[in-house]
């Protein structure tokens, strides 16, 4: 089934946030953000501000009738400074004006005091200060103390990941419109609208009935839209909640990315020991996540770092141990993959380190390491492994020897152009990995003339969510899809949801779907069995008809349901999943968390030009595990972004901050995401359709996250071009492997410390110390 | 150490910008626009543009967008990206970055791309301008908006507008010969949600179709 918004999608129509026709008398808001990281406010002169031609008001902490208070997981985060600022951006006022540019140009007009304190934007330095957002976490299997003696192989390292930022092509933003009993209802540009209405909730003092959020669809949201769209929903309810208006707010592309958190970046210390077969027999590994200044979702960021760990490798004797330190940077935040690439990353850096050293290619380490079914992860699950099926099918249908013996002929006879190939294993967990959100409700009214409006507590972001949630109910009913019609996400109609994230959107709001069409399907089959006087186990919906024991009768669709109507059958009908099965006990770090895993395998080839430092991604070739695909097209189109906006991850998305903690990669002019030229010149894909039962809608994996660290192997795979070219190139486990750091590694030998970035930039910069 | 804030403003700027004020508020506005252009320069430069376009509120344009003749006043300093989303009720062409690096806002002028964001809206005086939502003829749909479907050019939609618009002008520029040419002449339109192999699927099959567009 296609896209069920792809007709006004091509046509313009689809209405995003900022393209919601506005109420007569709207305002428009801006927030003013601090200035600097971290330091105490002494004065904050509005004069000049309030003064600018069609300003209203401008709105601070006293304005807040509420609790000045946002924070989701840990109360840590103000939405308006009042004493202190924790990082540059932090919003201190929020200007609202008659028109979007007066409200700019008063903030410009803001002038702010600031006695500054010392600013920290390196997670180490943090954690050896005592700030952490949490106590730190330790997940344990085996013994790894005792376990180093049994090694005939013992290696030590570091790694780096930095940041990501989300550049969802639609900014954040929000649109709060005062409602009658002191009520109100915001369209926000969210991921979370229960996370919204709390939020406003809280700020405004309000009961969470009179707080009604609304959100069509995003136009990107990547995790950036979790938590982080509290903020500006609540300014604007702020301000309409006094003002009585309208107050609108669409965030500047630059105000975005200078007042967002972004992905972690993460660095970790690892100690890998294999025995002479090669089997990894310890492994530890200490994670310090750069949080930033408040908990957002860090403390759940880091626990699916712990997580994913050993990825999709079966590892007897593990200790990982993780720091969420607090920074004073932006709060980070969700993105596609939530910890878990950051924590694949570091042992996959482990596994070439060995490599190296033991002068093998990391694919005999990886093979012989693969998760088998009924393995034990740290955290206590058993695997239903599809670990050695992805890689033994990939290996045979991509003939991975041949791949190789063509980049080592091509590096034999090529001096200046290098390639290098990787393989990248991965396996993910699909839940929340806090139990208690794995639960979705929704509600489906049939209409007397058989048409069917849905209403779950999904969001839309590209996804395809709406599209598989229309396809679930099209197959109960059996009936054309374009007699559904999914709603727009409201938490006066669905209460209580879960954010659209964990990849498990589709998963948790098509059960419940299919639990209500089936419940209403139910009714309508078991009046039919009465009128036709047959068993009711012999009737079947088909293809808009009643049939009986296989034979269609002239009782269609539309007359059922009017049929159903007269006789006064429930047409409407609202339904609750929540994942079985699932547990965790965090005081043991051990329990069944996931619903189940989704696994696969990637070879990522590369050729690096060796005089400019820059590269192609030649192929990434996979085989993923889609359980059993619901809709291909929708499932493509999440593997092939996910594994772009991978590769950008760990080669040309560079977030910059400098030492005062201010972003300096503000714009797309010097932050890059992938164009497209950064796609892989080919990309092939083997649906691995796996035979054993899951919790997925129907058997159909969940897609969202996973592909994206199928781009870690573009890391690893610039690592192997560069070492083709330079043996002895010694160079970090940090990534993004930009052009520039992939030149600096080709050509270490021109003086100590040309690997590590250029003195004045170590200065002034926050990253890469 | 204090800080100030983003903007400090000269002293000098307040009489200056009194001065100016009183100017203004006694000349009529077709005397105002008369010696617009050195007055309107020297505002800017001395960061008053906010203050002088309150007087210089509106300036008459007339210009075609997709195929319907508009007679308007705007103020000089919007831009057609603006005046297409909030003055002509035409919020298909989207806003990623304002700043000309995305893409998201291309639009056709006379049948040439443009980045709607880039371009004021007075320059349009006269052309025409056709916009996503200009394209179609009801619900025929343009041969490019039934290959991004039929190639699911999309996942979120936000840039597929800027998408379609351009990968029609790089048809018509004679840009699409080869995989290869099309990326390269498509490399100003962003798509986070990296559709980007099925885009360049659909231009190609347009290509292909040698309709004339
Ligand atoms: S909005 Fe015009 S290029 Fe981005
Ligand atoms: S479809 Fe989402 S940005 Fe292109």
């Amino acid at each position: 089934m296609k896209n069920i918004d792809a007709y006004t999608h091509v046509r313009g129509e689809s209405i995003y946030l900022d393209d919601i026709p506005l109420i007569q008398g709207s305002l428009f808001g801006a927030s003013f953000g601090s200035p600097v990281a971290h330091g105490v406010i002494t004065n904050l002169d509005l004069r000049d501000a309030i003064t600018h031609p069609g300003v209203v008001r401008i709105f601070t902490h006293k304005d807040i009738p509420g609790e000045n208070q946002i924070g989701g997981i840990v109360p840590d985060e103000p939405l308006l400074a009042g004493h202190e600022v924790h990082f540059c951006g932090m919003p201190v006022a929020f200007v609202v004006a008659d028109s979007m540019e007066a409200a700019r140009a008063a903030v410009k007009k803001i002038k702010l005091t600031i006695d500054p304190l010392p600013v920290i934007t390196d997670p180490r330095e943090a954690q050896a200060q005592g700030e952490l957002i949490i106590p730190p976490r330790t997940f344990q299997l085996g013994d790894t103390a005792s376990s180093w003696s049994q090694c005939a192989h013992i290696f030590e390292g570091r790694a780096d990941t930095n940041g990501q930022e989300h550049l969802y092509i639609e900014t954040q933003g929000a649109y709060a419109v005062p409602q009658e009993h002191n009520a109100i209802k915001v369209y926000s540009s969210t991921q979370g609208p229960t996370a919204v209405q709390r939020a406003v909730s809280r700020v405004l003092g309000l009961p969470m009935h009179l707080v009604e959020v609304e959100v069509n669809r995003l136009g990107g949201g990547f995790g950036g839209k979790e938590d982080q769209a509290n903020t500006w929903a609540a300014l604007c309810a702020l301000a309409a909640h006094h003002l009585k208006k309208p107050v609108k707010y669409s965030l500047h592309r630059m105000e975005d990315m200078a007042m967002t958190g972004k992905r972690h970046p993460y660095s970790a210390d690892f100690k890998i020991g294999l025995n002479e077969a090669l089997k990894i027999i310890a492994y530890e590994v200490t994670f310090y996540q750069n949080a930033g200044a408040a908990a957002d979702l860090s403390p759940a960021v880091l626990e699916r770092t712990l997580f994913h760990c050993t990825n999709s490798y079966y590892i007897p004797n593990v200790k990982a141990t993780a720091y969420s330190c607090r920074t004073h940077l932006p709060p980070n935040t969700a993105f596609r993959g939530f910890g878990g690439p950051q924590g694949m990353f570091m042992i996959e850096s482990a596994i070439a380190k060995a490599a190296e050293e033991l002068g093998i290619n990391a694919a005999i380490i990886q093979e012989k390491n693969l998760l088998q079914t009924g393995d034990e992860f740290p955290y206590g699950q058993k695997a239903q492994s599809e670990a050695p099926e992805c890689w033994h099918k990939a290996k045979t249908l991509y003939d991975l020897d041949a791949m190789l013996q063509q980049v080592q002929a091509f590096n034999a006879t090529n001096t200046l152009y290098k390639k290098g190939l990787a393989c990248m294993p991965i396996c993910f967990g699909i839940s929340f990995t806090k139990t208690l959100m794995n639960q979705a409700r929704s509600l489906v009214h049939v209409y007397m003339d058989g048409s069917v409006g849905i209403t779950t507590g999904a969001v839309e972001m590209g996804q395809g969510v709406n599209t598989k949630i229309a396809q679930v109910a099209a197959q109960v009913f059996s009936i054309q899809p374009e007699k559904i019609k999914i709603h727009t996400t409201n938490t006066f109609k669905i209460a209580n949801t879960s954010p659209s994230a964990a990849s498990a959107t589709a998963d948790l709001n098509g059960k419940a779907t299919m639990l209500a069409c089936t419940a209403i399907a139910d009714r309508l089959k078991k009046m039919a069995a009465e009128e036709l006087g047959v068993d009711v186990r012999l009737v079947a919906l088909q293809n808009e008809y009643v049939y009986v024991n296989g034979q269609r009768t002239d009782r269609d669709w539309k007359s059922l349901v009017m049929a159903g109507h007269i006789k006064r059958i429930g047409l409407s009908e609202h339904a609750h999943y929540a994942t079985p099965e699932i547990y965790f006990d965090a005081t043991k770090e051990k329990g069944h968390p996931f619903a189940y895993h989704v696994y696969g395998t990637a070879f990522v080839s590369i050729t690096v030009d060796c005089i400019r430092g820059i590269y192609t991604v030649d192929a990434v070739k996979v085989v993923h595990d889609f359980g059993a695909s619901m809709n291909i097209a929708v499932d493509m189109g999440q593997l092939e972004g996910g594994i772009v906006q991978g590769i950008g991850w760990m080669t040309m998305e560079e977030v910059v901050y400098d030492t005062n903690g201010k972003l300096r990669s503000n714009a797309l002019s010097t932050y890059k995401v992938p164009d497209i030229y950064a796609v892989p010149k080919e990309i092939a894909v083997e649906f691995l359709q796996t035979p054993h039962e899951n919790l997925a809608i129907f058997r159909s994996k969940a897609v969202g996250e996973p592909p994206l660290m199928y781009g870690i192997g573009a890391y690893f795979a610039l690592r192997n071009a560069i070492r083709a070219y330079n043996e002895n190139g010694h160079f970090p486990f940090a990534a993004p492997m930009t052009p520039e750091r992939v030149l600096m590694a080709l050509y270490p030998t021109q003086k100590k410390g040309i690997t590590e970035s250029h003195e004045e930039t170590i200065n002034h910069l926050a990253v890469d110390k | 150490m204090a800080t100030k804030g983003p903007h400090n403003e000269d002293p000098n700027d307040k009489a200056l910008n009194k001065g100016r004020r009183e100017f203004l508020k006694h000349s009529s506005l077709l005397t105002a626009l008369a010696v617009a252009p050195p007055h309107l320069v020297k505002a800017a430069e001395s960061a008053l543009d906010e203050k002088a376009a309150v007087y210089f509120e509106q300036v008459p344009l007339s210009l075609e967008v997709n195929g319907v003749h508009h007679k308007l006043s705007v103020e000089p300093r919007v831009t057609l990206l603006d005046l297409l989303r909030e003055q002509l009720a035409l919020p298909g062409t989207k806003k990623g970055c304002d700043h000309g690096q995305c893409g998201a806002c291309t639009v056709h002028v006379n049948g040439r791309r443009v980045l709607s964001c880039m371009s004021l809206a007075v320059m349009q005086e006269g052309k025409k301008v056709t916009t996503i939502e200009g394209l179609a003829n009801g619900d025929q749909l343009h041969p490019m908006q039934e290959a991004f479907i039929k190639h699911d050019g999309f996942q979120c939609g936000y840039c597929t507008p800027g998408q379609i618009m351009s990968g029609i002008a790089c048809i018509r520029e004679g840009h699409a010969n080869s995989d290869e040419e099309v990326r390269e002449y498509m490399s100003g339109n962003i798509c986070r949600c990296g559709a980007y192999p099925n885009i360049v699927k659909a231009i190609a099959d347009v290509k292909k179709g040698g309709h004339k567009l």
